[in-house]
């Protein structure tokens, strides 16, 4: 079943409870964070807008960083997008691919949100949730969460006119539905935020060949990891810089 | 105009919020779940396997103390280590939720700076050097001091200083039981007190700890300088979104864009110390323009003519040219909150210690409130009822406890101050440099260097960061010089420490049981604490120490209990309960409160002499102040300077957090917020590390800038408790500026002996 988040950008205020709580029930390692809350202002002094977006994995339907991960580390489950950091191999192509920039390398392995499956799976909700107090966070099926982001779309109307859902069809529905008060272009969401012809140029050539390479790579000796990787990441700038020209 | 997303603009989805850790539960039905397999066994960026499933899971209650808000949790254990900290559900104000700070805690208990052991000086004050000792020597040596320090002087030359949630047991049991009057929390004159006096002499009622803002039918709010969300109180944020979300109108009034300011309908950028013309013409539009409860004035307020005939001149045209807010803008806002009420109030705040003329504009700000129909109504503001519980029978006390802690009951207050023993009233120069309210911390400062009116010669701290919360620190510092004693009870290395005489090292809030706390709210109830594990290293609860040291100075009949566990279920038993029915129910018993006029019957809920709200005060005629608020314009910067103002940041307390582990991580300093336009006229940019200097060449360590449109042009702000020096706080030290120590010079206000800190001015230096 697609389970999914809202998140709530009228309703938040910044408190970045959510990051403290997900540091602490993932027990992330000190400088690493899975949300990140950004300031937004708009305007110059007195005429000004403004607000927060969050940096956080929007768990696309189509996730560019499945789509180009070479040994299934990236994955999708229950309509979120899970890691598998026990056998990524480090190649960092997620990285690259993400339309947000989400995904970070720690530890040389990829690192982001994965929705707290476990806590999921075990009754609750994910740790962010959990603790919001401003209530703009919430989980759920997506369909019942797309219909209460509706819901507070239309309320929000009253004082913000452009308010609108985001992620209910972007880059093929977001695991994150969002309620905006203003534009994505305004509040520095990507309008479209399908992933570049790059990636679909390179998962369908490339992933194929450099996924066997990588297992190989795994399997032989981390040495030669490294040197698969950087053998991707030379075939990635290629296509980049054919892409340029 | 109201919008219903639902009941309470709550969303439908979940009523209450899930978490699979439920009070009591074991890894029992997690254990069901079997073992992590597949992308669970990965490896994790902070664990191998997921804490909770570890071993079994153990959950205590407790109130957080990483804020003085003090939300009700639950603290999680597995095999022995604290490893999460959840908002209790049950309880009235965290409901289930937690802010960062509150989730900090776990890191806050293992910070590995923490004080391990007593401690006793063997250097210079300031030199910070110590020799471990046990808590016998510790206990006897501060016992021998303190009683030296009576005989000679008497015990009213010992001054308490206390703050967070275990200051009870020295500020106001044990100051109380030895019979010194000079005990003081900054959350009085540093903060709060200029809220509480006004709202004393016009409602004889104290606004009490939370502000009692009735938010569910809240139609329109409007904040005064007051930062919902950086100012991160858990409950407040809760209601604040739920009320906004249901289409709630808000008015926020600050020189800054605030994260509320961000979501308000109007933003009125005030020129900094004016506030109080605002309020006056805003009193004169909902007179001019009759737009005032006419029925619950005539029935509810005295001294409406005067304060009419008062505000007749004050126009928002007056006002304009004060406050730089535009007079048609001074209209509608007013119009607005009219529109709504009496579900319509300005929240009180909090830290409200500005400009020394404070409890003027707090009434300024009731004034408003009354003539909205505010108090006691639906959506207006409701009447707090404290929790009954009985105190734990002991003798009486050597002196009267208005003079101690945060604020005085109602009533208590009285023209005579109390006497300590030796026949001495408090030597904070209440009653002559201040006309009443609770001591005044920064005011007993003076004593310890001038003998005046009385020495004070003993000093101990608890909880207070004794050189980042007083203001005109260079003065703080020959004091602490001149003390024959100062023994200092923290749980980390704060910057005093090393000046101390003694060192008290103290168990966390989830290392020890603690005073059981009756909150006044609109559901009154009570909170309880206790120990989730062992204190760690060497350390102790502050019952135990105020209890040892009581004992010692020749207390012990005010200290006949043994155990926390006894004290707490004597207490208990007057409401019926224990600790262990407490558990049973969730660690919290609610009771029921008064919150509405009706549930006063024909008694008014007043208790001045006219039993109404007193626009005209005659306490304040009679003692040459002005019976009504008056506008007093402040000092404006000088030129190239910027009026420095300070606030909170969400992820911090006070000077309290800076060295948490994960509150470092997610804020490690603080920044200059400075206009744009100055910014770049300075040539400075974001990033960029600028030093500043204030009026009397006070210099601050290296801060970043930020470049923002989000201030006004004569002012920068920080967010207060940075720039601290102590090199045992190996995140803190040195990190950022400190807004203390750039606040030479305070203004006290003659009514409540409130500290004004807006008063200081900064010019950046950009090398040095």
């Amino acid at each position: 079943m697609a389970m999914a988040f809202l998140l709530d950008l009228g309703r938040c205020i910044g408190c970045q409870a959510c990051s403290a709580a997900c540091k602490t029930g993932n027990e992330l390692a000190a400088g690493t964070q899975f949300i990140r809350l950004i300031e937004q202002t708009r305007g110059e002094f007195p005429d000004l807008s403004g607000g927060f977006t969050n940096h956080r994995c929007y768990h696309c339907a189509d996730a560019a960083c499945v789509n180009v991960c070479p040994t299934g580390a990236l994955y999708k489950e229950d309509g979120l997008t899970r890691t598998s950091r026990d056998i990524c191999s480090g190649c960092g192509y997620c990285v690259e691919a993400c339309p947000f920039g989400v995904p970070e390398m720690v530890d040389g392995l990829s690192s982001k949100c994965d929705g707290c499956a476990d806590t999921v799976r075990a009754g609750g909700e994910p740790w962010c949730v959990v603790t919001c107090p401003s209530n703009a966070l919430e989980f759920g099926e997506r369909e019942e969460i797309v219909k209460e982001a509706r819901e507070r779309v239309t309320a929000m109307r009253a004082r913000y006119p452009k308010a609108r859902v985001y992620g209910e069809d972007e880059a093929g529905g977001l695991g994150v539905v969002m309620v905006l008060p203003d534009d994505p272009d305004v509040l520095d969401l990507p309008v479209d935020p399908a992933p570049g012809a790059l990636i679909n140029t390179w998962t369908g050539i490339v992933q194929p060949a450099t996924l066997a390479l990588t297992a190989g790579a795994t399997v032989a000796a981390g040495v030669m990891g490294v040197i698969a990787r950087r053998n991707h990441m030379l075939e990635l700038k290629a296509l980049e810089e054919g892409e340029e020209a | 105009m109201a919008v219903q997303p639902g009941p309470n603009g709550r969303v439908k989805l979940n009523i209450t919020r899930r978490s699979f850790l439920k009070a009591g539960a074991t890894a029992g039905t997690l254990a069901a779940l079997g073992r992590p397999t597949g992308s669970l066994a990965q490896k994790r960026p902070g664990a191998e396997i997921p804490w909770y499933r570890t071993g079994t899971i153990e959950t205590t209650y407790n109130n957080c103390d990483m804020c003085p808000w003090r939300c009700g949790v639950l603290v999680h254990t597995v095999d022995g280590v604290v490893r999460k900290i959840e908002g209790n559900p049950a309880d009235p104000k965290s409901r289930g939720m937690l802010c960062a700070r509150g989730q900090g805690g776990v890191s806050f208990v293992y910070d590995p700076d923490r004080l391990q052991s007593p401690m006793i000086r063997t250097g210079e004050r300031g030199d910070g050097q110590f020799r471990e000792v046990t808590w016998e020597e510790a206990l006897d040596y501060s016992a021998a001091k303190i009683l030296a320090i009576r005989d000679t002087y008497g015990p009213e030359s010992l001054a308490i200083f206390g703050h967070t949630s275990g200051d009870f047991w020295f500020t106001d049991y044990f100051a109380q039981a030895f019979g010194t009057p000079n005990a003081a929390k900054p959350s009085s004159s540093l903060c709060l007190s200029p809220r509480e006096e006004a709202f004393k002499l016009m409602t004889g009622l104290a606004v009490g700890g939370h502000e009692p803002v009735d938010w569910d039918g809240l139609q329109c709010l409007t904040l005064i300088g007051s930062h919902i969300g950086e100012d991160a109180r858990n409950t407040v944020m809760q209601d604040f979104s739920n009320a906004w979300a249901r289409g709630a109108r808000v008015v926020v009034v600050d020189p800054r864009f605030s994260s509320v300011a961000a979501k308000a309908d109007y933003w009125l950028p005030i020129k900094p110390g004016t506030d109080t013309a605002l309020l006056l013409a805003w009193a004169n539009v909902l007179i001019d323009e009759d737009l005032y409860d006419a029925g619950y004035v005539a029935d509810w307020v005295a001294g409406f003519d005067d304060y009419a005939g008062h505000v007749s001149e004050l126009t928002p045209e007056w006002a304009e040219a004060i406050t730089e807010i535009p007079a048609e803008t001074i209209r509608t806002t007013a119009r607005v909150m009219a529109e709504n009420r009496p579900r319509s109030a300005i929240m009180p705040g909090r830290h409200v210690t500005w400009y020394g003329t404070d409890t003027q504009r707090m009434r300024a700000v009731y004034a408003i409130n009354a003539l909205l129909g505010a108090y006691g109504r639906q959506g207006g503001m409701y009447f707090n009822k404290s929790a009954y519980l009985e105190a734990y029978p002991h003798p009486p006390f050597a002196v009267a406890g208005s003079s101690g802690g945060c604020s005085a009951e109602p009533g208590e207050e009285s023209d005579e101050l109390p006497l300590g023993p030796s026949g001495k009233a408090r030597a904070d120069g209440a009653r002559t440099s201040f006309l009443r309210g609770a001591t005044a911390m920064q005011e007993l400062i003076d004593p310890m260097i001038s003998g005046e009116p009385y020495p004070i010669k003993g000093l101990v701290t608890y909880g207070v960061n004794l050189f980042n919360s007083i203001p005109n620190v260079p003065r703080t510092v020959e004091a602490v010089k001149e003390l024959d004693f100062f023994l200092a009870v923290d749980v980390l290395p704060m910057e005093h420490i090393a000046w101390a005489d003694v060192v008290f090292p103290e168990a966390t809030f989830v290392e020890r049981y603690d005073e059981l706390w009756a909150v006044p709210y609109k559901t009154p109830f009570i909170s309880m604490r206790e120990p989730a594990i062992e204190p760690l290293y060497d350390t102790r609860p502050g019952w135990w120490m105020a209890r040892e040291l009581g004992i010692r100075v020749g207390l012990d009949n005010y200290f006949q209990w043994e155990t926390a566990e006894e004290y707490l279920d004597k207490r208990l038993l007057s409401v019926g309960s224990s600790l262990e029915k407490m558990r049973a129910q969730n660690g919290v018993i609610v009771q029921s409160g008064k919150p509405y006029l009706e549930d006063f019957g024909e008694a008014s809920p007043f208790t001045t002499t006219s039993a109404r709200i007193e626009l005209y005060s005659e306490d304040l005629a009679q003692a040459g102040l002005d019976p009504m608020p008056v506008y007093e314009p402040t000092e404006e910067p000088p030129a190239g300077f910027y009026r420095l103002l300070y606030g909170r940041h969400p992820v911090h307390t006070f000077a309290k957090t800076q060295n948490t582990p994960l509150l470092s991580d997610l804020y490690p300093e603080n920044e200059l917020w400075l206009n744009q336009r100055r910014a770049d006229e300075e040539g400075v940019t974001s990033g960029d590390r600028v030093w500043l200097e204030n009026q009397d060449g006070a210099r601050s360590g290296p801060i970043k800038v930020k470049a923002t449109q989000r201030i006004r042009p004569d002012a920068v702000f920080m967010v207060h408790g940075f720039g601290q020096q102590s090199a045992g706080l190996s995140r803190a030290d040195g990190k950022g500026a400190s807004d203390t120590k750039l606040q030479t010079r305070y203004k006290l206000d003659p009514i409540s002996g409130g500290a004004g800190m807006r008063v200081n001015f900064v010019k950046l230096v950009k090398e040095v």
